[in-house]
């Protein structure tokens, strides 16, 4: 056996790849143009596919003549809810049955304005378009209702059968803290305001639906960050097995929570190639319905009240969440409990109650976006936690030290925290951002800091009874190999963290790697991009895949050798002895061994990691979600010009809790971007509504980060090497945007003395209340 | 009406109805996908392509309009196997996320940087302030300009 390994044609600079910031697999493509997205996808007698959208509020449906339009020369196929199995589909199924309540084809009534009633399938865009218009639909108009606080009134007009337009009441209680309130040297109460942001990923959604008549097969070319997710929801409304549909992912221009479940327009390309024949059926929204018809952040009104001691004890915390959830559940149920339920990651509190309700109203539809709920609940618990130390005269450092959870703890409401780089996060964010200098010391120049903390879940069972992950990885004869993961690449770079975690499990370089990722079909199940799953969960399924088909290559090594399996090992293209680390052949040699005459072994490594958590009792607040948890301390220096009101951010810092960076340079860009979409929220992403029509469903009203004035970003990473995660790593796709709004809110206030309570900041609020804070002067 | 123009240095004629715009000539007609839409009424950038050396968004422009005009798409910025070196830059920096974006980036990059391989901090935000990016909060696309920028420069 030759002793030096012959250069592998793949061996390269990511021989170890994991910790290392190795490049986009998908990099080339990307830059050249050539990576395809569900909205390139063309094909031979493709036909364009519209959504006819109600154009009121709310309304009985009294009829839909479809007459006309189907005698539109190039109409090819029209479906109508008569067409359907008027199956309602969800997103909380497992958890929250009761709250499955939209149909993709809307029978009876419409709820909101772009509620679907018909779609249509025509040769070109032009065609289509002229048959939505000739559709004749019949309405009997009802009154809407289009405020929170309007639509829980009894008597408000009912918009499903739920008692006071309130889909969803959740209560979460833990101790006393009525009584723990009557011992607190300082009590405090505050309301805020969270408003509406819109995910609006640059690629709008887009689908291109088939279905094979004769096998009665459909396919959908999808823009999704939950492929396997969007199966299910398919194949239920169509009355379709399972393995009768099949999403494939394209590559996704972003998701952003927004791309997690099924769509009308996917149920309808689907139907609507069933009617034309088989033909292919594309559908991508305008940008105006995506901003209105797809999936929004709940704005809410969250109330919070908090009593702590004299030394900064926090005792007991009470409040309520109103959720505007506008016409259908989607995830709403699971927002809502995300977003009371995260503070338990974050502070150690023994006595808690409060209840959230989500609350139907005829706007359009509310669900997952980017955050999950934290960052209402980052914006409302991390401006009410600095206002609390102020009124104690404790630094809101020094306050959050105090009562941070730990390391190794169980929260009240039973979630198992093991690493918990929280303490470490805040004090290096302190320090860096140089705090004890400048706090409460820039007033005169007008210029403030503030800080603001957060945690995260990695997973959370929110559709199924599990949240499993699973991987192949297939090792060709040429020593290539093939990563099959369901994982969703929504451009967060799953596929290449991945590649890094199967390739360094293997033992080999990462250019060996090639991902296929997110096809329900071909790869393992995956339950989508979300909850900042993908590389803990995820990447524990790719991790065992490697391992597995690293063994089926030593066993042969060993047989060959007559050595024993255990002493072997495959480190950075070799095999090497355990003990010594010497080496015993390349894996390019122990490849051809397997693939040799005499042994003929293919090998096909398999992973699946289903994470160790406990349900959440939901009637109660308790279970372990997740099965690790990560952390950050977020900081942002601003200078306020008091006579525009205008709040320029200058500096961010973020100390993120990681546990370990698979890839460095993908978890800043995480971290920037989270931090862009934060200082967005904070000061102009605002969806507004008037009678449930959205005033500003476009990029010129709806205002997105863009290049000017982005602030410099500091992005710090802890690792804390969690010992479940794939080499020790933790997700951390949402936490950095939680406590973005507090942190400036807070920074906001050191510099002038202000507090808004009411997002977005704009200077007309801050000139207002520069105005009132001096009148309370004189 | 006949249109004759050059897409990536290939002179072409183009028998159009007159109301295309060049975006869809580009995608529809010529399959060149790499250049994007995200708004379709000019807000988002992700159109954009050169014209003459000029970033110009292809979603607002009649294709008609474009005539004997030389035209620079994503598609068209490599030389054979050898990527832009804005291209190349975006990649090494971590530029891209979802990437939809970044063929519109790009070309902005491309055609402020071959006016001006040196541009301050400043001059980049304002080159790159149509184009929206909502994954990567820019500072990585911003390192990735100022790089490519030392590069052209050099060669």
């Amino acid at each position: 056996m030759a002793l030096t390994p012959k250069k592998s044609k793949f061996v390269d600079e990511y021989v170890d790849p994991v910790g290392k910031s190795v490049p986009r697999i998908e990099g080339r493509g990307i830059v050249t143009g050539q990576t395809k997205y569900a909205f390139d996808v063309q094909m031979a007698n493709m036909l364009v596919g519209k959504m006819l959208r109600s154009h009121h509020a709310h309304a009985r449906i009294i009829s839909i003549d479809t007459s006309k339009a189907e005698a539109l020369p190039g109409v090819k196929a029209i479906i109508t809810a008569k067409d359907t199995f008027q199956i309602k589909f969800g997103s909380n199924e497992y958890f929250f049955p009761h709250t499955v309540d939209q149909m993709a084809i809307e029978a009876d009534k419409v709820r909101y304005i772009g509620d679907e009633l018909a779609a249509v399938a025509a040769v070109d865009e032009e065609t289509a378009d002229e048959a939505l218009r000739l559709i004749d639909v019949k309405y009997e108009i009802l009154p809407g209702v289009f405020e929170i606080e309007e639509a829980i009134k009894p008597g408000a007009p009912a918009i499903h059968e739920a008692l006071n337009n309130i889909a969803l009441i959740l209560p979460v209680n833990f101790g006393n803290p009525e009584r723990l309130m009557k011992e607190a040297d300082s009590v405090r109460e505050t309301k805020f305001w969270c408003p509406v942001a819109h995910p609006s990923p640059m690629e709008p959604h887009v689908c291109v639906g088939q279905w094979e008549t004769f096998t009665n097969k459909i396919t959908l070319w999808s823009s999704s960050q939950a492929p396997f997710k969007c199966r299910e929801s398919l194949a239920k409304t169509l009355k379709m097995d399972l393995n009768d549909v099949r999403v494939i992912k394209m590559a996704v221009g972003g998701g952003f929570g927004g791309k997690l479940e099924m769509l009308p327009m996917d149920f309808a390309a689907c139907l609507l190639s069933k009617k034309a024949g088989g033909l292919p059926v594309k559908i991508c929204l305008t940008r105006e319905e995506e901003f209105t018809t797809t999936r929004r952040k709940h704005g809410m009104i969250y109330k919070v009240k908090t009593g702590v001691k004299k030394d900064g004890t926090l005792l007991a915390i009470t409040g309520e969440v109103l959720a505007d959830g506008g016409a259908y559940c989607s995830y709403g149920p699971t927002v809502l409990a995300a977003a009371m339920m995260r503070i338990f990651m974050v502070y150690k509190i023994q006595h808690f109650r409060m209840t959230g309700y989500r609350v139907y109203t005829n706007n359009p539809i509310s669900g997952a976006m980017r955050g999950f709920g934290g960052v209402q609940s980052g914006f409302a618990i991390e401006s009410h936690m600095d206002m609390v130390a102020k009124d104690i005269g404790m630094d809101p450092i020094e306050f959050r030290l105090k009562n941070i959870t730990d390391p190794n703890m169980v929260t009240v409401n039973k979630m198992i925290l093991t690493t918990n780089g929280l303490r470490e996060c805040i004090e290096k964010a302190r320090k860096a951002c140089g705090w004890d200098e400048k706090r409460g010391k820039q007033q005169h120049i007008k210029r403030g800091i503030g800080i603001g903390i957060a945690a995260d879940v990695m997973g959370s069972k929110m559709y199924k009874s599990h949240e499993s992950a699973g991987a192949i990885v297939k090792v060709e004869e040429d020593g290539s190999v093939y990563l099959f993961t369901g994982a969703a690449d929504t451009g967060q770079g799953s596929n290449t963290a991945l590649s890094q975690i199967a390739a360094q499990a293997l033992g080999v370089s990462f250019s060996r790697i090639k991902c296929k990722s997110g096809d329900t079909e071909i790869t393992p199940f995956d339950t989508g991009s979300f909850a900042s799953r993908v590389t803990f969960i995820s990447g524990n399924a790719a991790l065992l895949g490697g391992k597995d088909a690293k063994m089926q290559i030593l066993e042969i090594v060993a047989k060959d050798n007559n050595l024993s399996i255990d002493d072997l090992d495959i480190k950075a293209e070799k095999v090497i002895f355990k003990n010594d680390g010497r080496l015993l052949m390349s894996f390019d040699k122990a490849l051809d061994l397997c693939y040799s005459f005499k042994y003929g072994k293919q090998i096909i490594g398999r992973g699946s990691y289903n994470p160790k958590t406990t349900p959440i009792d939901f009637r109660s607040g308790e279970g372990n979600v997740s099965g690790s948890y990560g952390f950050e301390a977020q900081v942002v220096e601003v200078e306020v010009d008091t006579d525009t009101g205008v709040v320029k951010v200058l500096e961010m810092w973020d100390a993120h809790d990681i546990g370990k960076a698979i890839n460095p340079q993908s978890v800043e860009g995480q971290i920037e971007g989270s931090l862009a979409m934060g200082v967005g929220y904070t000061f102009y992403e605002d969806l507004r509504f008037k009678n449930g029509r959205v005033l500003n469903a476009n990029f010129a009203g709806y205002r997105v980060p863009r290049s000017i004035g982005m602030p410099k970003m500091n992005s710090i990473l802890v690792e804390t090497d969690e010992l479940e995660g794939p080499f020790g790593a933790k997700g951390m796709g949402e936490a950095a945007l939680l406590p973005t709004a507090a942190a400036i809110a807070n920074a906001v206030e050191d510099a002038i003395g202000v507090r808004i309570l009411e997002l977005p900041i704009t200077p007309e609020k801050i000139i207002k209340a520069l105005k009132e804070k001096s009148l309370e002067k004189i | 009406m006949e249109v004759n123009l050059a897409i990536n240095k290939k002179p072409l004629t183009l028998n159009l109805k007159g109301n295309e715009t060049l975006l869809e000539v580009l995608r529809d007609n010529l399959s060149l996908t790499g250049t994007k839409t995200a708004c379709q009424e000019s807000e988002c950038g992700t159109c954009t392509v050169m014209i003459n050396g000029k970033a110009i968004l292809s979603c607002i422009t009649l294709a008609a309009n474009v005539q004997n005009q030389a035209i620079t798409t994503i598609e068209g910025l490599a030389e054979g196997d050898v990527l832009h070196p804005v291209q190349q830059v975006f990649i090494e920096h971590g530029s891209v996320q979802c990437g939809f974006c970044i063929p519109g980036m790009i070309m902005s990059s491309v055609a402020l940087l071959e006016k001006n391989p040196t541009p301050t901090q400043a001059e980049v935000e304002y080159a790159l302030d149509g184009n929206i990016c909502r994954c990567a909060g820019y500072p990585k696309i911003f390192e990735a300009v100022h790089d490519a920028g030392k590069k052209m420069k050099k060669s």
